[in-house]
C-alpha cells in the first residue's frame, strides 16, 4: 500500500469544491468533424478501461468502487488492472450491497471526491434506487448548490448476451425521470471513451449506461490529443438520409445502421440519429433531422409503455407537427419482464420489426 | 489477452488454509473448465480442485508442501479479451437477414 496514493494524500491534494464549480451545461448538437485524426482500433471494453485510467491519472480525487472492480477487474473487465495501477485506496471492492455502493459514493462526493461507482448489472441498480433518487439526484438542489454530486455511475445495461434475469434490463426511462440526474449511453468504442471522460469531469451526477452486448466489438477510437475536435454534447447523426429518421441509442444504434443499409436496397434513404444523451434529450438535434426527413421511428429495447420512445415521439411532435408526414412510430421491447435465453431475440427489436415500423410510417396517409 | 486470478476457495465450512500436495497442471498449459488443477489437503481431507474456467495457466502459487490461505491467489489464467464476463456470452456478429421489404410512393414528398 505504501507506494500507492492514500486517502489522506488525496485529502491533501483536494481543493474545496464550491458552488462556483457547479455549472449549468447546455446540451447542443455539434456534428463530429469528418477528419478524425489518428485513431486506434479497440473494443468498447478497452476504450472504457483506457478512459477510466486517464480519468484516474488526471484527477486525483477520482475513485472507482463496486463489486469485484478491484482484484478481479470487473465482471466485464472494464476496470482490469486499475487497482494495480492506482492502488487499493482509489480502486476498491465493496460488499455486495448496491445501496452501500451509492450511499458511500454520496458521502465521498460530499467530502470532495469524484466517485465512479459501478453496479454490476442494470437489474442490480434497484437496491440503490433510494440513494440514486433521494440523495444523488437531489443533494445539489437540497444544499443550494454547496454539495454537488460529481458521481458517474457506470451501469452495464440492456440485453443481448443470453444472461439470466436482472442482467438485461433497460432502465433509461426510470433514471431520466429523476430530477437532477443526467443519463447517457454510448453506442460504440469511440463514443464510450469520450462520453465517459466527459461524464467523469462533470459536477453533476451522470448515469452512464454501457450497452453490454457491444462491449466486444472493435472500432476506431480517436483518443488523446486528437480528441480536441470531438463534441460530447447532444445527439449525433451517424448516417445521413432524407426519407426517414431512425432514432436509437446504445446497442440499437448498430442495429439501426444495418436496417438503414437494407432500406437503401429498397430505395429508402434512412437517417440514423444516435441520441446519446437520454437526459437531457437533444430536442434541437431531433427537430433538425426530422424537419429534413419528415418521418421518424424511434427504437429501444425497453418496454413500450412509458419508455423513452414516448418522450422522443412527443419531443419530435411538439417541434415538427406541421411537417410530419406520419405519427412517430415506436419499435420497442414488450411490457413484460425481460426474458432470459433465446427469447431475447424475440423481445429486442430485430431487423424485421424495425423495417415493419418504417413501412407503417412510409405508407401512412392522412384522412 | 487478459489475466484472471483464482484465489483459494474455502473448501469446507470455515477452513482458513490448505496445503498443496501436487500440481496437476503446468504453467503454459491450456485447460478446459472442470479440468483437475491441483490436489490440496485441508485439516479435513485431501481434495482435487477443478478449474473454474477455460484458459491458459500463466502462474501457479505454492510448491508441494506449502500452505496457502483461503482468499490468497492460487492460480492465474490468461484468457482472450473477447471472452465474456462471468455472466452471459459474447454475441455473434452475423450478416443481417431480412424478410420485410419496404415499398413507398415517395413521389408525393
Amino acid at each position: 500500500m505504501s507506494e500507492h496514493t492514500t486517502l489522506s494524500d488525496l485529502e491533501a491534494a483536494q481543493d474545496n469544491t464550491t458552488a462556483a464549480d457547479v455549472q449549468q451545461e447546455s446540451v447542443q448538437n455539434f456534428p463530429e468533424p469528418a477528419d478524425a485524426g489518428a485513431t486506434e482500433t479497440m473494443s468498447m471494453q478497452q476504450a472504457l478501461n483506457r478512459a477510466l485510467a486517464e480519468v484516474m491519472t488526471e484527477n486525483p480525487r477520482a475513485l472507482i468502487l463496486g463489486e469485484d472492480v478491484g482484484q478481479l477487474g470487473g465482471v466485464f473487465r472494464i476496470t482490469d488492472g486499475l487497482q494495480k495501477k492506482f492502488g487499493e485506496a482509489r480502486v476498491f471492492d465493496t460488499p455486495l450491497a448496491e445501496s452501500g455502493i451509492l450511499g458511500m459514493s454520496v458521502g465521498l462526493a460530499m467530502a470532495g471526491y469524484h466517485p465512479i461507482p459501478e453496479v454490476q448489472f442494470d437489474g442490480f441498480a434497484y437496491p440503490a434506487v433510494n440513494q440514486i433518487i433521494c440523495q444523488v439526484g437531489r443533494m445539489n438542489y437540497r444544499s443550494r448548490g454547496t454539495l454537488p454530486m460529481p458521481i458517474t455511475l457506470r451501469v452495464p445495461s440492456f440485453g443481448g448476451i443470453r444472461a439470466p434475469e436482472h442482467h438485461g434490463e433497460s432502465l433509461e426511462a426510470m433514471f431520466a425521470h429523476v430530477p437532477g440526474l443526467k443519463v447517457v449511453s454510448p453506442s460504440g468504442p469511440n463514443e464510450a471513451y469520450h462520453l465517459l471522460k466527459y461524464a467523469a469531469a462533470r459536477q453533476d451526477p451522470v448515469i452512464f449506461m454501457e450497452p453490454k452486448s457491444r462491449y466486444w466489438q472493435k472500432g476506431p477510437v480517436n483518443a488523446g490529443a486528437d480528441a480536441a475536435g470531438y463534441s460530447p454534447n447532444g445527439s449525433r447523426v451517424v448516417r445521413e438520409g432524407k426519407h426517414l429518421t431512425l432514432v436509437a441509442w446504445g446497442a440499437m444504434v448498430a442495429r439501426c445502421l444495418q436496417v438503414a443499409e437494407l432500406a437503401a436496397e429498397d430505395g429508402i434513404e434512412i437517417e440514423v440519429l444516435d441520441l446519446r444523451w437520454l437526459k437531457p434529450i437533444d430536442a434541437e438535434g431531433l427537430a433538425a433531422s426530422v424537419a429534413k426527413t419528415r418521418r421518424a421511428v424511434v427504437v429501444h429495447e425497453a418496454p413500450r409503455t412509458s419508455g423513452l420512445g414516448a418522450e422522443v415521439a412527443s419531443t419530435i411532435t411538439e417541434r415538427c407537427f406541421g411537417t410530419l408526414k406520419a405519427p412517430v412510430e415506436r419499435v420497442t421491447g414488450f411490457d413484460v419482464p425481460y426474458p432470459s435465453g433465446d427469447l431475447e431475440d424475440e423481445y429486442i427489436p430485430n431487423i424485421d420489426r424495425i423495417l415493419y415500423g418504417i413501412q407503417r410510417v412510409l405508407e401512412y396517409r392522412r384522412g | 489477452m487478459a489475466e484472471i486470478s483464482f484465489p483459494l476457495p474455502d473448501l469446507g465450512e470455515g477452513l482458513i488454509e490448505a496445503t498443496v500436495l501436487e500440481w496437476l497442471v503446468t504453467e503454459g498449459e491450456m485447460v478446459e473448465r472442470n479440468h483437475p488443477l491441483v490436489e490440496v489437503e485441508t485439516t479435513k481431507s485431501a481434495v482435487e480442485l477443478p478449474s473454474p474456467q477455460a484458459g491458459k495457466v500463466v502462474r501457479t502459487y505454492g510448491e508441494p508442501g506449502e500452505t496457502i490461505k483461503v482468499g490468497d491467489p492460487l492460480i492465474v489464467f490468461e484468457v482472450p479479451d473477447d471472452t465474456a464476463g462471468i455472466v452471459g456470452t459474447v454475441p455473434k456478429e452475423e450478416a443481417p437477414k431480412r424478410r420485410v421489404r419496404l415499398s413507398a410512393n415517395l413521389d408525393e414528398d
